[in-house]
């Protein structure tokens, strides 16, 4: 699958964005009273899909909910495009599809973008014409002269979405918006995402299916406790733990002699034999594939397959909340 | 242009959806009630006896402007804004380059003309069929019955600005503070919106046969009149103020 232009993050710790900021926190906190919701975050996120992963209570909600306004921080500032995200004039750059199944029920799908758009000041010839184009570009413009009361939940999304992008903006925050849609539409989402990125935007998508977001999103931004943990490509993430424990599965013949040969590696923490070949946990996989290639050369090793079998988001998210 | 353009599309919008709401419905029902009432009590001699005026006068004072009144502006005032957020679709206006005060102003402009069309409209109507006495009644009645519906108006979008449950709330205030304590005798009645506006009524009536309680002490018309129009500037702008200000973090 395509993957969309790099969005870009920058913790205390993380590295410096490369191209222009459109979102920025910068030391956010946000306490609900005496509970905290949002923990010293700063982050900036850039042109291309960038996922928002979370436990429930990690703060993504609180997260997403500054970065539209809605909230206001406690400490610290959240901006679009240098705009404080509270303002008014940030709103020109923000397309929200919330996490909520409301609307104006008694409207009809195209009367609600159309209402929407608007909203933002277009006069009736262009916001029909925003419409009809957004409507299209969901797959809804066939079946958007049904009442929203009784359009499904899939049909919904697909309406809180083109709401969302009827005025065009550089931002677009959506909250799992791709929750009850079948997988043929979920394509057609993720096609219409990626070809959004490509022109540009900056897309934040709050999800709770880690392989949703492996496959949609460029970076990541992981939030845990109202912290955040990590944030960047996926790849980048995997390398900031290089010294965490990892799972590879081995294929190599003769597979009890390599069993004996790497268990005598001092970063191996464990080795078990399963079938069709070994499952290694190591603390340094770099040093790891090092001494897998010496035995390569030195030893006759014939390697079939080598792969880590925990590189995937669920467990980097597992390792790094595990870590905080 | 396009924010004007954005604000008009936005009291548009919420007109129409606050006259196709259970609001309008709701508050058909003690319009109606009054309607029944004033037919049963066959005012319409055509000659004006201040016996008369003042039995309609106690009806327009004591039933009509004490008790629809309120409820006709809490139905719609607290409806406005306490709707969108009560179905938690006030997100969708809350993320459109309208700065918020004018998204309230929006829906206090969709909401005033409903409201004083409903109550002067069917003020009009049980004046007319009152005969002698509510062509009187009307001409003079007029100008308190338009500021405290206004008063109300205002005072409700407070309500829904700042409390969840401003319908509940409100209709607990309506009720409570406005009947119960409107009434007590002392300076404690200041708090009741009715009372400013009774105070107007009654002054406005004395002259053709309308008579207060014993108790009452009313305010002069001006103080009552500037009392209301207080009351609404007042609560209008401070509603702006919260509506601004405030973080609703139930909407999503």
């Amino acid at each position: 699958m395509q993957r969309t232009p790099h969005a870009h993050f920058s913790d205390q710790t993380h590295h410096v964005a490369e191209r222009p900021l459109l979102l920025e926190f910068e030391h956010v906190t946000k306490f609900y009273g005496a509970v905290i919701g949002i923990n010293n975050v700063t982050c900036h996120v850039g042109p291309g899909i960038t996922g928002l992963l979370g436990a429930n209570g990690a703060g993504k909600s609180t997260l997403i909910k500054l970065a539209s306004g809605q909230l206001r921080p406690t400490q610290g500032r959240v901006t679009i495009g240098g705009h404080d995200a509270w303002s008014t004039a940030a709103k020109h750059h923000l397309g929200y599809s919330p996490d909520i199944n409301s609307f104006y029920e008694e409207m009809t799908g195209r009367e609600f973008v159309y209402a929407m758009a608007r909203l933002h000041g277009y006069s009736r010839a262009e916001a029909r014409e925003r419409t009809e184009h957004v409507l299209d570009e969901v797959g809804m413009a066939d079946r958007a002269q049904r009442r929203l009361a009784g359009c499904s939940h899939g049909m919904r999304q697909r309406i809180k979405l083109a709401q969302a992008l009827v005025h065009d903006p550089w931002l677009l925050l959506l909250d799992e918006p791709l929750t009850g849609i079948d997988p043929g539409g979920r394509r057609e989402i993720n096609e219409l995402l990626f070809r959004l990125a490509g022109q540009g935007k900056t897309i934040l998508v709050s999800s709770h299916i880690l392989v949703e977001i492996e496959q949609l999103c460029s970076s990541i931004v992981m939030m845990s406790r109202g912290r955040l943990i990590a944030a960047g490509t996926l790849a980048e993430v995997r390398q900031m733990m290089q010294h965490r424990p990892q799972v590879i599965e081995i294929v190599a013949e003769p597979s009890r002699r390599v069993a004996a040969l790497l268990a005598e590696h001092e970063d191996v923490l464990a080795v078990e034999m399963r079938d069709p070949g070994l499952v290694i946990k190591t603390r340094n996989p770099l040093d790891f594939f090092a001494r897998v290639g010496e035995l390569v050369c030195e030893q006759g090793i014939e390697v079939r397959r080598i792969q880590i079998l925990d590189a995937g988001a669920d467990a980097v998210f597992d390792y790094l909340q595990q870590g905080k | 242009m396009k924010l004007v353009r954005a604000w008009s599309t936005l009291a548009s919008l919420s007109f129409v959806r606050l006259f196709w709401s259970t609001s309008t419905l709701m508050v058909m029902l003690p319009l109606a009630g009054c309607l029944l009432f004033v037919l049963r009590r066959h005012y319409n001699h055509p000659e004006f006896t201040q016996r008369e005026f003042r039995e309609f006068s106690e009806f327009l004072i004591v039933v009509f402007a004490s008790f629809v009144v309120p409820i006709c502006a809490l139905a719609f005032g607290t409806a406005s804004i306490g709707g969108d957020r009560e179905d938690r679709t006030l997100v969708f206006l809350l993320v459109r380059p309208i700065p918020r005060w004018l998204i309230l102003l929006a829906k206090f402009s969709a909401t005033l003309p409903l409201v004083l069309g409903l109550v002067l409209g069917s003020y009009w109507t049980y004046c007319r069929l009152a005969g002698a006495v509510g062509q009187v009644a009307f001409d003079i009645y007029l100008p308190a019955i338009t500021y405290m519906t206004l008063a109300y108006v205002c005072l409700f979008h407070l309500f829904a600005v700042s409390f969840r449950h401003a319908t509940i709330i409100a209709l607990v205030y309506a009720i409570f503070m406005e009947t119960l304590i409107g009434n007590l005798p002392g300076i404690v009645k200041r708090v009741a919106v009715n009372y400013y506006g009774r105070s107007l009524l009654y002054a406005a009536g004395e002259a053709d046969g309308a008579r207060m309680p014993e108790n009452f002490q009313p305010l002069s018309f001006d103080v009552a009149t500037w009392a209301l129009a207080g009351i609404a500037v007042g609560g209008l702008i401070l509603a702006c103020v919260v509506f601004s200000r405030r973080e609703y973090r139930d909407l999503t």
